[in-house]
């Protein structure tokens, strides 16, 4: 048997945080993509009706699956927040070095990451004030998030959050399923269009829900 | 007609110090089926005979002409002219000391990393000369072989995002040469001593998924898949203890 010149792991506990850090980290994303979907078809209710939306909005209040599940939602937000951040470099001389390597390698899979990075913290902003306002002013109702929206300034605001979350939400999504062995080889590339166009799909409904809100005649 | 390719080529000599980095240009004339190895022998020979460049095999078995081209880490015996512009430019590898203009010492950080994953067979058989070869299942040395065909370049390492912000990261090729062993049944370590080798931020759970490693691996190999079986390999071996028996794994290579 080889006997090693430097010290090495031998006798050295490893403890398992880093793995229940990234079971963490994939669990939270994976519950908050199935929540980013249900919430745009909740959401794009609009487009059926006000009344169809108002019904929704009154089945999860009425369960109060608004009031117990949004709350859970937020802590959930913040908690993958923390997670994915030990890998987001933020020290300057890491940035650039991530970003000058996604020039130079001309490498789609690294710039779909330098994606994540950013719009997460755009996301963590400005989804933070989104939830802020929406759950400290339950009921959800079709009327008060037109009249927000019809505020100008919140359109805007959603104009930037839309996009960014969906974006979010589609390579994350990705990721997960490379990261975590589920995909081989071959159906990266077919997951990987489908995946481009499910996001496509979202942001465009996404968009006809947030007109629909800024048209809907306030009573 | 054959092409006047423009090669614009890193120089710098750490051991001079005189020397400046710098971008030099270089121009030759295309011929057929030229390769980047036979470009930078023949500029050596017939323009500049300081230009510093690696190379052994000239057929993608050594791995020492790993080079960056155009931007992306790949072999120069392995790359051909005609899939490439008329400009080129040729860069040394990041990540690894450079000796000179194109050629690194890829060698000091496999052997530092080969030494944190203890990349030998670990057995307590003690090896009899005169006994025959103990016989392995052929699917099972097809397996290993697969993955044993790694030569070593540092392509992978180069294109790595984590591997270039974090310089305790294992890299593809550490991570698939871990995974080799765990194929081996002649190597007796058990999970646990594998978790304890790469169950971290800087082994498996270091891993962003980029997938550069896959997509620029000049040998073709399985990385994507080997990362991904070894991630939830080593998660499950975390959590096994503590899930109900329906929902405890034992992933395989």
């Amino acid at each position: 048997m080889s006997v090693p010149s430097t010290a090495t792991h031998e006798g050295l506990p490893v403890g398992k945080l880093s793995a229940y850090f990234d079971w963490l980290q994939m669990l939270t994303g994976a519950a908050l993509i199935l929540f980013m979907w249900c919430h745009l078809i909740l959401v794009s209710s609009i487009l059926l009706g006000p009344g169809v939306m108002n019904a929704l909005a009154w089945f999860f209040e009425v369960t109060y699956m608004a009031q117990v599940g949004g709350p859970l939602i937020f802590l959930a937000f913040l908690l993958h927040f923390v997670l994915a951040a030990r890998k987001i470099p933020f020290a300057t001389g890491q940035q650039r070095l991530m970003l000058a390597n996604a020039k130079r390698m001309r490498h789609t899979d690294t710039w779909l990451w330098v994606i994540q990075a950013t719009t997460a913290m755009g996301i963590l902003i400005m989804g933070g004030i989104h939830m802020w306002v929406v759950l400290t002013n339950l009921p959800i109702t079709a009327e008060k998030s037109a009249a927000r929206i019809q505020t100008g300034f919140w359109f805007v605001f959603y104009l930037f959050l839309l996009p960014m979350v969906e974006l979010h939400v589609g390579i994350g999504f990705y990721r997960i399923l490379v990261k975590w062995g589920f995909l081989d080889r071959p159906g990266r590339w077919v997951i990987k269009k489908k995946e481009n166009l499910l996001t496509g799909i979202f942001i465009a409904i996404g968009l006809l829900s947030l007109l629909r809100y800024y048209f809907l005649p306030l009573k | 007609m054959a092409r006047m390719l423009k090669f614009n080529i890193f120089r710098y000599n750490p051991q001079d110090p005189n020397s400046v980095p710098h971008m030099q240009a270089y121009t030759i004339d295309e011929t057929e089926s030229m390769t980047l190895f036979i470009v930078l022998n023949r500029l050596r020979e017939e323009q500049d005979p300081s230009l510093q460049f690696d190379f052994s095999c000239r057929a993608g078995i050594c791995g020492a002409c790993g080079m960056v081209i155009n931007g992306r880490p790949g072999l120069a015996c392995h790359t051909k002219t005609k899939d490439l512009p008329e400009e080129i430019t040729l860069m040394p590898l990041p990540i690894f000391k450079l000796m000179g203009d194109l050629s690194v010492d890829t060698g000091t950080w496999f052997r530092a990393m080969y030494k944190k994953i203890e990349s030998w067979c670990h057995t307590k058989k003690v090896f009899d000369p005169a006994a025959q070869e103990e016989r392995m299942d052929n699917a099972v040395a097809e397996a290993i072989y697969e993955l044993d065909r790694c030569v070593e370049c540092g392509c992978c390492v180069a294109a790595c995002g984590t591997a270039l912000m974090r310089e305790d990261f294992l890299g593809a090729t550490t991570l698939n040469r871990v995974a080799r062993f765990m194929l081996d049944p002649r190597d007796e370590r058990t999970e646990k001593e594998y978790f304890d080798i790469i169950g971290t931020d800087e082994g498996i759970f270091g891993c962003m998924g980029l997938l550069a490693c896959q997509d620029v691996c000049p040998k073709y190999l399985p990385l994507q898949d080997v990362l991904g079986k070894l991630r939830k390999k080593m998660a499950f071996a975390a959590v096994n203890n503590i899930l109900p028996s329906f929902l405890r794994k034992d992933i395989k290579l």
